[in-house]
């Protein structure tokens, strides 16, 4: 078996070289989307959409799938542990993960955990590069991570299975139905996902003790169709997971973490002849518990729960020029174990703009004024062109000033939390260049970004307490390159990425820690009738653990190989037997410091369509 | 959460780090000026209690001649498995040294003068503290949950064969030192918890509890010629020094410490002055004394936000000082002399939090 195993990772490899991956597929249908800003207002910066296709190869980690797929670094405590973002050299908090349209980073400690979001329950998922807080809050500062749902309205039964099983225990089972008629779609999205995770170190003694993890993702999305013009729609996510949180020395006590998050969102949209009506409103729920010894049942914990409502109206003022309004308020109310109680109320206006003063060319600009009384409001905003100088050559240049406002953590905790922090600001500008020729499609967009008031914890007596202080500049180049070609039944087909970033701490001009200068991802693929095979390149380049950068605690470079092999059965073929071999050159490798990571592991998947 | 989890962590390890643990009343040494028992012998050892990651803990030696040498358990022992990072408190027998490591929850023990690796002592720990040896046994006070005293315990090891067995003290439980076969214990952190505990290792009982009086958490204890020194310090009280007649265990005398100082920490007594510091500054005062000075000793500069006054000792030949730094890069020592004077900077591992002498 093993034998057989490698001689067709030979002979693929060789072939890889050559040809390219499967084309995401086309729904080809009517998609009620929620978050529909992240189309009409993103056409100045710079998107990637992640398709089903591909997130299906990547289960069962959203960090895995950002990892090999976008410019984004992740800081992994461990296989399967807390993962956050670096996104554009940024902090963890300065990536904000959108939920169809709203903002579910934590409210507790501002960031997401990507190791708490399960990408098999969303139908896409996309990345829009640079600020974005105008439309997406807090946070929205080195990007957006955009999870999806669709539904059609396509008559019709549909339903999906899949499992999966692999290496250390690892396991994932999802369905997926969905019924519609003309007036009336519901979607349901069930996974549950587990491992034991308990792999041996590669080139070192022992193995990852205390890294169990499992978790439950419910979504459901139910649109409706009330006339005409009006629909209704309502999302539903539940997440619900628990992790034991590896050690790194045998001896450590075993800790563990609990999640718990809901979300719902009811949208009414109204879509008239020169006028659209959209009316949100969303309650959300986040909580955490933390058990610092397993064998204990004592715990910390803490919980918010938020209520959104928002409404948009959205004007045709002539073909080429749409105008919308945004009203929108947000309730927090927070509590736990170090939290006494807090309510936090912000209430924003937006007015968006958008002209297509050609079909050469259009402009973008969006404005957001806060009204709070827990920090300081600011005025936030975007303005962008996009300029097709020729048929393949389109540039794009950005600029806003986004924020990261303090979290119920930084404001309230007991005997710590400061009232008075303002929010993190950042001012950023961008320019982007893409080229369209033939099967090729390649984007290259350079920006810069200083960031001032960065909330700090620092040491007051004998307390330690947020407080504003870095600033930090930031300056880098991401790009991507996408490539397809079809020859007779064969499809080839290439995708990679790139991205240099310089984070450097302003008083200091030492790089910030955890924040690669080079990371890139490439991504092979080809397809034959029933058959479609990918070969997948991860390179991180060193990081800086220390802030004086001292090169002896650096986190070394690594790259990681993947290859799959997926084989379509059935009269239509509508069902996937599939098999993927995770670091397939068994490479050691951290990503933080003294957190080893899984050497080569397997997986194998199943997925059937009925 | 982990990160605020680490950061209280890491501030209850600020509040309390050690003030000074010479260690001449425990060793059998050289006599001062015979020959040096190995490499390590005549000088001080410096604790970087590191961060998360456990290469950046480190342990510096600081020769009497004042030369430093950095990680010294790695050259020493180029093969050992790493010791733990957030290394806590250091402590000694007539022959070897331990080292609590908080994050790996172990004690590793060496030799304190060749510094050579002997063994990893891990089960019956549950954050633990500070160390202390009597009776054939290393003591090791443990803080199991941060927020209550009443799970506070020793863990004893058995210095013959490094068995451990766990023994409750159901009270807050931090510093412990040795005097005369009986250990100390400092029952409070963080201004919970006001008394000092007496353990007889004999019997394996605490034999006494002195009452400190209310808000009073003693912060930092040292024993010379009978007494028991204590400074406290707590949320909105004035910091005292207690003197404890171990004869009697009576609270002989009580100074406070002006309010103008602030609260204060780090109690070492040193030829009849007791020394401690606030902030960035150090005090002295006469052990006889009644009135605290307000005039510091010195005032030394720190460009860290982070850990001023990290480290602090006393020693017959000057002033020792260490800076926390930001707990992510490599940091500094000061040498003053005893009238203040900046003699050596030097440049030590990461969050350097105690130095140990070793005659």
């Amino acid at each position: 078996m093993k034998h057989s195993i490698f001689l067709f990772l030979a002979t693929f490899m060789f072939a890889s070289t050559l040809y390219g991956q499967d084309k995401p597929i086309d729904l080809g249908e009517v998609l009620i989307v929620a978050d529909t800003k992240l189309e009409d207002f993103s056409n100045t910066q710079e998107t990637t959409i992640l398709t089903d296709s591909i997130i299906r190869k990547s289960k069962p980690s959203l960090t895995n799938l950002l990892n090999t797929n976008t410019t984004i670094y992740f800081k992994e405590n461990g296989a399967g542990m807390v993962s956050s973002p670096s996104f554009r050299g940024t902090t963890a908090q300065q990536t904000a993960v959108v939920w169809n349209g709203i903002n579910i980073n934590s409210q507790l400690n501002g960031q997401t955990d990507f190791n708490t979001i399960n990408p098999t329950v969303f139908d896409e998922l996309t990345v829009r590069s640079g600020g974005g807080s105008v439309l997406y809050g807090s946070g929205a500062i080195g990007g957006t991570i955009h999870l999806t749902n669709t539904l059609s309205y396509k008559k019709g039964f549909r339903n999906s299975v899949s499992l999966d099983y692999g290496s250390f225990d690892t396991y994932g089972v999802t369905y997926t139905g969905e019924v519609a008629t003309n007036t009336f779609s519901t979607k349901i999205a069930v996974n549950r996902s587990g491992s034991e995770n308990d792999f041996e170190y590669v080139e070192k003694e022992g193995k990852n003790l205390n890294g169990s993890f499992y978790n439950t993702s419910v979504n459901t999305t139910i649109g409706y169709k009330i006339d005409e013009d009006n629909t209704l729609t309502l999302y539903n996510y539940v997440y619900d997971g628990e992790r034991h949180f590896s050690l790194i020395f045998p001896s450590e006590l075993p800790t563990k973490y609990k999640d718990f998050n809901t979300r719902n969102l009811l949208e009414w949209k109204g879509n008239f002849t020169d006028f659209t009506s959209k009316l949100k409103l969303a309650y959300l729920t986040e909580e955490y518990k933390y058990f610092p010894n397993i064998e204990k049942p004592d715990f910390s914990t803490a919980n918010v729960e938020s209520f959104v409502a928002k409404y948009d109206a959205g004007f045709t003022i002539s073909e080429d020029i749409r105008v919308n309004g945004v009203l929108d308020f947000t309730q927090n109310k927070g509590e736990g174990t170090n939290i006494q109680q807090e309510t936090r109320n912000i209430t924003a206006f937006n007015l968006l703009l958008k002209h297509n003063v050609s079909n050469r060319f259009l402009y973008e600009i969006t404005t957001r004024k806060e009204i709070t009384n827990t920090y300081e409001s600011q005025f936030l905003y975007s303005a962008g062109a996009s300029f097709r100088a020729t048929d393949f050559y389109t540039i794009k240049v950005n600029t806003s000033k986004n924020f990261r406002i303090p979290t119920f953590n930084d404001l309230y905790w007991q005997g710590s939390g400061n009232p008075d922090l303002k929010p993190e600001t950042s001012y950023q500008a961008e320019l982007g260049n893409h080229f369209n020729f033939q099967n090729f499609e390649v984007g290259v967009t350079t920006y810069y970004n200083a960031i001032q008031d960065m909330i700090r914890w620092l040491p007051n007596g004998s307390a330690w307490m947020p407080v504003n202080t870095d600033r930090v500049k930031i300056y880098g180049l991401e790009s991507q390159l996408g490539w397809s070609h079809t020859i007779g039944k064969h499809h080839f087909s290439a995708n990679a990425t790139y991205a240099y970033t310089v984070s450097k701490n302003d008083k200091t001009d030492k790089q910030l820690i955890y924040v690669p200068y080079h990371k890139g991802t490439a991504t092979l693929g080809y397809a034959l009738d029933r058959f479609s095979a990918y070969y997948q390149f991860l390179y991180v380049g060193e990081v800086f653990t220390n802030s004086d950068n001292d090169p002896k605690f650096n986190v070394d470079a690594y790259n990681l190989s993947t290859v799959g092999l997926d084989y379509s059965f059935g009269k239509n073929k509508n069902h996937t037997l599939g098999f993927t071999v995770r670091n397939l050159l068994n490479t050691a490798y951290e990503s933080v410091a003294s957190r080893a990571m899984p050497g080569r592991n397997y997986n194998l998947h199943i997925n059937l369509n009925f | 959460m982990k990160r605020i989890v680490s950061l209280l962590i890491l501030a209850l390890v600020v509040s309390f780090s050690f003030s000074s643990c010479s260690s001449d009343d425990d060793a059998i040494t050289d006599d001062d000026g015979g020959e040096p028992l190995g490499e390590y012998d005549n000088g001080s050892f410096i604790l970087n209690e590191g961060n998360g990651n456990p290469a950046t803990a480190s342990i510096a030696f600081l020769g009497d001649d004042g030369i430093l040498v950095n990680d010294i358990f790695r050259s020493v022992n180029p093969d050992a498995d790493e010791i733990g990072s957030f290394l806590q408190n250091m402590f000694f027998d007539d022959t070897r040294a331990f080292i609590i490591s908080g994050s790996a929850n172990s004690v590793t023990v060496v030799d304190r003068y060749t510094f050579e690796y002997i063994a990893t002592v891990t089960g019956d720990f549950e954050a633990p503290r500070y160390g202390a040896v009597a009776n054939g046994f290393a003591y090791v006070t443990n803080t199991g949950d941060f927020s209550t005293g009443d799970d506070d315990f020793f863990t004893a090891i058995n210095l013959q064969d490094y068995s451990t067995t766990r023994i409750d003290l159901n009270n807050w439980s931090e510093k412990v030192l040795e005097e005369n076969g009986k250990l100390y214990i400092a029952n409070g952190y963080y201004g919970d918890g006001n008394s000092i505990s007496i353990f007889n290792p004999q019997s394996n009982t605490v034999e006494a509890t002195i009452d400190l009086g209310p808000n009073n958490s003693p912060n930092s204890l040292k024993v010379e010629d009978g007494v028991l020194y204590v400074l406290t310090s707590g949320f909105d009280v004035q910091s005292k020094v207690f003197e404890i007649d171990l004869g009697s265990n009576e609270i002989a005398d009580t100074v406070s410490v002006p309010s103008e100082i602030g609260r204060a920490s780090n109690l070492v007594v040193e030829d009849d002055l007791v020394y401690f510091t606030s902030g960035a500054s150090v005090y002295s005062v006469g052990v006889d004394e009644n009135n605290i000075s307000t005039e510091p000793v010195l005032t030394y500069e720190s460009n860290s936000e982070y850990g001023v006054m990290y480290g602090f000792n006393v020693e017959e030949d000057g002033i020792y000082i260490s800076d926390g730094g930001d707990f992510s890069s490599n940091s500094k020592a000061f040498k003053y002399s005893l009238d203040g004077t900046l003699l050596e900077t030097y440049t030590v591992g990461v969050g350097p939090n105690g130095f140990y002498e070793n005659d």
